[in-house]
């Protein structure tokens, strides 16, 4: 109908949009990049972290929503990359050596989190809630026992204030009964090396956050990947 | 034709009304319907009553929670303004009361039809925001994201109902929460009253200027110019609902959307 098509093309005309800066949904990668990634396991992890990459940017609106910090803990922690949205992002290439430092690790994630938050608010962006992702196959090795209850507490505090979503892969020979007694959420226990899947849900995940809300908890389909 | 001497009574100022639901990339992506409901009811008096609710994805039956939210408050409405005497218009308390009354009533129908499916409330988890308006007076009740406009012939425009959120954007209160009746917002607005606009947190990036939630009049104009004018019936809301799935609003959303535009005609 000619009046129909005239109306509503006249509306796209002529109806102006406000100029909002895109929500955010930051989330940071935790990796374990200790000694005992080495090899076949680190292998695996950098070719997830290109499947994941290549999977947001897929979802033109989670490219540009999606924001994606890596933090790797050995005997180090590194930034090995700040936030960025998905569109920008480049998958790195990791390298394993030294022991676990998770407990810092957990530290410099929140905290990361907690500063990216403070931008947001100053600059009038919106945000979802944040994640952090951590990867691990071992168990807290080689730093103050202070610092793993510390992170343990924070983790605890932060969920319960809905401040973050916290979640926990262990793989291989990692000690899930211990990451269990550190995070909120129950760990998962990746099936094999299979990061590829597991990066594939993860960013259909992410997806779906800046998609839709929930009222408690981050909802997500259930991993095919893994085993809570 | 009127005799010499005498004036014919003005007939009632009449409400003209535009409205659409349409379902969104991500909905169409997942395979799942549109979960945003809407109605509305001309009363006596100039008396417009309109709710939108928007169902929450994460709820497996959330369209179903929305129409029935939707219907069971206008219904609650129509049944209420042809039974009962309306507080009168400078009574803010009966009117807040009169809200909250609907609101529940709307809870309790979501409730009675999880109960009637055997499954928890918050399978049906939806928001709803409602508005009741006349000439010179709007009262509005939400839970939820969402938000209700009033705008006046001038075109100065006021949010009576704002998005209720939490720290994150993704996080909201539901009909179904537990505290929805506590957290929910009333809002009450007088003056000479133009245009309403209902819509869910779809459109909310497009229509407001976060994060202080103001009207951007360019969104507004246009579109209470086109409820107000020729269009009208089923062909104004497919043209509304045209606008809504055009691909200029769907790079800015890709939730469900609802739109629910009036305009009062003198």
């Amino acid at each position: 109908m000619p009046i129909v098509s005239q109306n509503s093309s006249h509306l796209e005309a002529t109806v102006e949009f406000a100029d909002n800066p895109e929500p955010r949904c930051p989330c940071v990668l935790l990796l374990d990049t200790s000694w005992s990634m080495k090899g076949e396991p680190i292998d695996a992890l950098n070719q997830g972290l290109q499947v994941f990459r290549d999977d947001v940017c897929k979802d033109a609106l989670a490219s540009r929503r999606v924001e994606v910090a890596v933090i790797t803990f050995d005997t180090d922690i590194t930034l090995v990359q700040d936030f960025v949205t998905a569109d920008q992002f480049q998958a790195p290439i990791l390298t394993a050596q030294g022991t676990t430092h998770m407990g810092s690790g957990i530290l410099t994630a929140l905290d990361m989190i907690q500063a990216r938050k403070a931008q947001y608010k100053a600059a009038g962006v919106l945000y979802y809630r944040p994640w952090v992702f951590m990867i691990t196959d071992g168990e807290p090795q080689g730093e103050a026992e202070d610092v793993v209850r510390t992170a343990t507490q924070r983790i605890r505090e932060d969920e319960e204030a809905k401040r973050v979503a916290f979640f926990a892969v262990g793989v291989e020979n990692a000690n899930m009964t211990r990451l269990s007694q550190i995070v909120f959420r129950s760990p998962v226990k990746l099936l094999g090396l299979n990061f590829v899947e597991m990066f594939v849900w993860l960013s259909r995940s992410a997806q779906a956050v800046t998609h839709s809300r929930t009222d408690e908890q981050v909802a997500l389909p259930p991993p095919g990947w893994g085993t809570v | 034709m009127s005799a010499p001497g005498r004036i014919a009574p003005a007939p009632p100022p009449t409400w003209r009304v535009a409205a659409a639901s349409v379902r969104g990339a991500s909905h169409e992506r997942l395979s799942l319907p549109c979960q945003d409901a809407h109605q509305w009811a001309l009363l006596p008096d100039s008396f417009l009553v309109a709710a939108v609710a928007d169902g929450a994805g994460s709820a497996l039956l959330a369209e179903i929670g929305a129409a029935v939210a939707v219907s069971a408050t206008i219904e609650a409405a129509r049944r209420r303004f042809t039974q009962l005497k309306l507080p009168n218009l400078k009574d803010d308390s009966a009117w807040h009361e009169l809200l909250k009354e609907l609101l529940s009533g709307a809870r309790e129908a979501v409730e009675q039809e999880a109960n009637s499916r055997a499954l928890p409330a918050r399978d049906l988890a939806c928001t709803l925001s409602l508005v009741i308006a006349t000439t010179d007076f709007a009262a509005s009740i939400q839970v939820g994201d969402g938000a209700v406009l009033v705008a006046t012939p001038q075109g100065e425009m006021t949010l009576v109902n704002r998005p209720v959120q939490g720290e994150c954007l993704n996080e909201t209160i539901f009909l179904t929460s537990p505290e929805a009746l506590e957290h929910a917002q009333t809002g009450l607005w007088r003056g000479h009253l133009g245009h309403v606009a209902v819509f869910s947190d779809g459109l909310q990036m497009a229509a407001l200027r976060m994060p202080a939630a103001e009207p951007h009049p360019g969104f507004f104009t246009p579109l209470f110019q086109f409820v107000g004018g020729q269009a009208e019936g089923p062909e104004a809301h497919e043209a509304l609902a045209n606008f809504l799935t055009s691909p200029r609003l769907r790079d800015r959303t890709d939730d469900d959307v609802t739109l629910l535009l009036a305009a009062l005609l003198p």
